[in-house]
């Protein structure tokens, strides 16, 4: 190696950014390998307590997931029918921060109203190098 | 309506998936709506050569079983506006790829999209004859390499007898050859098969030549499609394949030994 190749400022070698990819999901899968695929089930039940106080359009509701080394996000978006029934949610999601020890957050924007819940790190935690 | 292609080959590792994600990316940047299936159940890949493997959270056999919507199960793309995603799952069989099931999930795409692409797994079995059985058009994708070109022929007579359209006997699936990993030094020393000598055997229309290249190596690392890699020669085969699919004329490039001085040649060996 030559003594510039210091000076340069060398973008990361793609090898090194295939091992980190596969260093984060192989870790999840190996980790899910196990249990049954819950997300299917979280997401009905979460719905199903939802519904008890909204009307929701099943179609409506958008589930995004972010898979990181230490920490990964689950992030429900459900798009609310009306600005009232928004303050319904906001009311028992408050509710449910005092009890549960995840985060809710919810937020307005012009064209609907729409809720998020965010539960950072309880889902799944460890990157590869805490497995055996 | 949709229309729906499939990327198949018979045989394992010849570029189906690498060919997928470009294809797919290469129609989307053409301004077609588009998704890319993969139908690999259990060995779950186009995911991760699309970059977007850290935000799988339902699957194509979670639609079809009813556990969640379409909607939720697609991916949209953050680099290129109008491509979707749908990842296959991880941890089930090509069992839970049911006919009715598949169809139900084509259907309600071909009202959204454009462009349907289904990445085929290797082989002849379940996941294989799903993935080709609603195709409107094949994309045969095949190496310079005599079991290769055997698999794809045998692939060809299951497009003429068992996909949906040859069974209903209507127009049948169009078929063209997308020939992979070809290296025109090796051809000129005799050691691969030419182009011409896979048309002549498998007498299908030449979609395109893609060159044996290091770019696809270091695309996939990134998560990034090759025909991205718009400098590289495999990135700009597949944006002129994606062309031709679209009807255009273009000369078929990187299939010679660019003819070059004495000098340049070695120095090329070193580089
Ligand atoms: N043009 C090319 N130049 C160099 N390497 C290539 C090229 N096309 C594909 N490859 C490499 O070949 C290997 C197999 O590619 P790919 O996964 O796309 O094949 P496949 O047909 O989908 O495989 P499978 O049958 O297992 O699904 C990968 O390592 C890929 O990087
Ligand atoms: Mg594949």
């Amino acid at each position: 190696m030559s003594i510039f190749s210091f000076f340069r400022s060398a973008p990361r070698p793609s090898a090194v950014q295939a091992k980190e990819r596969l260093q984060i999901v192989m870790a999840h899968e190996r980790a899910g390998r196990s249990g049954p695929d819950y997300l299917p089930m979280l997401q009905q039940e979460l719905l199903a307590v939802i519904a008890k106080y909204i009307d929701i359009d099943q179609n409506k509701v958008e589930v995004k997931l972010d898979r990181g080394g230490d920490c990964s996000t689950l992030e429900l978006n459900i798009e609310l029918p009306a600005r009232e029934a928004a303050k319904a949610l906001k009311e028992a999601a408050k509710a449910a921060v005092g009890k549960a020890n995840g985060g809710a957050a919810a937020d307005d924007d012009e064209s609907s109203d729409s809720v998020k819940m965010a539960a950072g790190g309880a889902l799944t935690n460890g990157g590869i190098k805490k497995r055996r | 309506m949709g229309k729906i292609i499939v990327m198949t080959s018979g045989k394992g590792g010849v570029g189906k998936t690498t060919s997928s994600a470009a294809f797919a990316t290469g129609l989307a940047l053409r301004g077609f709506k588009t998704v890319v299936i993969d139908f690999d159940v259990g060995l779950r890949n186009l995911d991760l050569v699309m970059g977007c493997e850290r935000r799988v959270v339902f699957d194509f056999i979670n639609v079809i079983n009813g556990e969640a919507k379409l909607n939720q199960a697609l991916i949209k793309d953050k680099r290129i506006d109008n491509l979707y995603i749908l990842p296959t799952s991880q941890t089930r069989d090509k069992d839970a790829l049911t006919k009715e099931g598949v169809e139900k999930v084509l259907n309600e795409l071909s009202k959204e999209f454009d462009y349907i692409l289904c990445d085929s797994p290797a082989g002849i079995e379940r996941g294989a004859l799903m993935s080709l059985y609603f195709a409107d058009h094949a994309i045969i994708v095949t190496n310079p390499e005599v079991s290769s070109v055997r698999d794809s022929d045998r692939i060809l007579g299951v497009l003429n007898s068992k996909s949906r359209r040859a069974e209903r006997g209507e127009e049948p699936v169009t078929q063209q050859l997308l020939l992979t990993r070809y290296d025109p030094e090796r051809v000129e020393r005799g050691e691969m098969l030419k182009v011409d000598d896979v048309l002549e055997i498998l007498a299908i229309p030449l979609l395109g030549v893609i060159p044996e290249s290091q770019a696809v190596l270091r695309a996939s690392n990134v998560g990034m499609p090759v025909i991205l890699d718009e400098h590289s020669n495999a990135g700009q085969a597949y944006i002129d394949a994606v062309g031709r699919f679209l009807g255009e004329d273009l000369e078929h490039r990187f299939v010679s030994v660019p003819k070059k001085g004495l000098f340049s040649r070695l120095l090329r060996r070193t580089a």
